[in-house]
């Protein structure tokens, strides 16, 4: 049997400006993930931004994982994660000023 | 021969719980996978931009165990995972995932499945009526027609207990989409011309807190032949389909013998709300 794959659009065509967060993702069949933010459109200073994952046990309450998806002037940036339980969402916050029209992808491995 | 063949399935503890006619086009247990379930979207030309406001965000499916903050995980009806389909936190908001596959022959078909619905359990009350709706449609083309069954169990509208069944035939207005004119798109899930299931009142077992999830069956056949919905059931009530019908209209390019189920959940407060499928079965006589 060949391990499950499985990658969910979390946002599409989704403009973040100010604080944001993913939708919460339940995902605690897989033990890999991988966050990847396209951006399709920005405005105002986005590049630095620090986008924190976030794990939580019953998809309400959630807790910092620690790792950071920085944003950069590339078309996708990405941040790997493992060890995440169950329920894992994206968070931020641009810069006042600041937007990005993403495409959110969550790519998970079992 | 029936006899053998009903003794074969209920020796399968997964396939004992349907009535699948002679062949088993795709039984999806979600302790496997996903299955080929996924997110539905609506038709676009050069720019996400140009989809319908109503296709824009439908949401991806889930693998669910069905975790709670009281209790822990529930699982599934059979096994540990369930298909979770996830509306965002706001009143009107739908979540919506099919599978696409094509009939080889106009005859009868069977949809089964085992399902569940809850709001997510963010406040310490009952919530029995933050969850609108769910529903089942099937997407199909012949060589004539391009026709759309929609069922719906309405289970509160702007705070009230509805608790029925409902179908939808009418037609929403079908746009350009884009500028080639090959691309158009309609909204069919729009909240508006649904109309009632004759004596389709049913009281579903919601429980007592928002935590408890109980399994539910349904059941709806076709007929591909006469392009009717033929039974509806739910757990022990078979409705009477007469004056139920199909949204229809003249077949569109690009779409022979398409046979798509879509699933979706929509809620009425903002909060989000979750249908569970445990299982799905699609049997047709072929």
């Amino acid at each position: 049997m060949v391990r499950q794959n499985y990658t969910a659009t979390l946002e599409r065509n989704r403009v973040f400006q100010g604080e944001f967060a993913t939708e919460p993702y339940e995902c605690g069949w897989a033990s890999e993930a991988i966050f990847f933010v396209r951006k399709l459109e920005t405005t105002g200073r986005t590049v630095g931004a620090k986008l924190r994952v976030q794990i939580s046990a019953d998809g309400i309450r959630w807790s910092d994982e620690e790792t950071v998806l920085r944003l950069t002037s590339a078309e996708v940036d990405f941040a790997r994660v493992k060890h995440f339980g169950n329920f894992l969402r994206l968070v931020g916050k641009l810069p006042k000023g600041a937007s990005a029209r993403v495409i959110v992808s969550l790519s998970l491995k079992e | 021969m029936e006899d053998f063949r009903r003794a074969l399935l209920n020796a399968d503890p997964r396939l004992g719980k349907f009535d699948p006619l002679s062949r088993i086009i795709y039984y999806d247990d979600f302790d496997q996978g996903y299955q080929g379930w996924s997110e539905l979207i609506g038709n676009y030309e050069d720019d996400l931009s140009s989809l319908l406001p109503g296709y824009e965000d439908l949401r991806p499916p889930m693998l669910s165990n069905a975790t709670m903050w009281d209790t822990g995980s529930a699982g599934s009806m059979e096994g540990n995972y369930a298909l979770k389909l996830a509306t965002r936190a706001h009143a009107g908001h739908i979540a919506v995932d099919l599978k696409r596959v094509t009939w080889r022959h106009r005859g009868p078909l069977r949809l089964e499945t085992y399902f569940t619905f809850k709001p997510e359990a963010t406040e310490l009350r009952l919530s029995e009526t933050d969850v609108r709706a769910v529903g089942v449609l099937f997407d199909i083309q012949d060589s004539e027609n391009r026709w759309m069954p929609h069922l719906r169990y309405l289970n509160a509208l702007n705070g009230e207990q509805l608790a029925k069944w409902q179908f939808k035939r009418y037609r929403e207005p079908l746009l350009q989409i884009g500028g080639t004119g090959k691309t158009r798109s309609h909204f069919h899930l729009a909240p508006t011309h649904w109309e009632d299931v004759p004596n389709g009142r049913q009281i579903l077992c919601y429980n007592e807190i928002a935590t408890k999830l109980n399994w539910h069956y349904m059941r709806v056949d076709l007929d591909l032949a006469s392009r009717h919905i033929t039974r509806l059931q739910c757990n022990d009530r078979i409705y009477n389909l007469t004056g139920v019908e199909p949204m229809m209209m003249p077949a569109m390019a690009n779409l022979w013998c398409m046979l798509n189920v879509v699933f979706w959940v929509e809620t009425d407060v903002n909060k989000r709300a979750f249908l569970y499928l445990d299982s799905v079965l699609l049997s047709g006589e072929w």
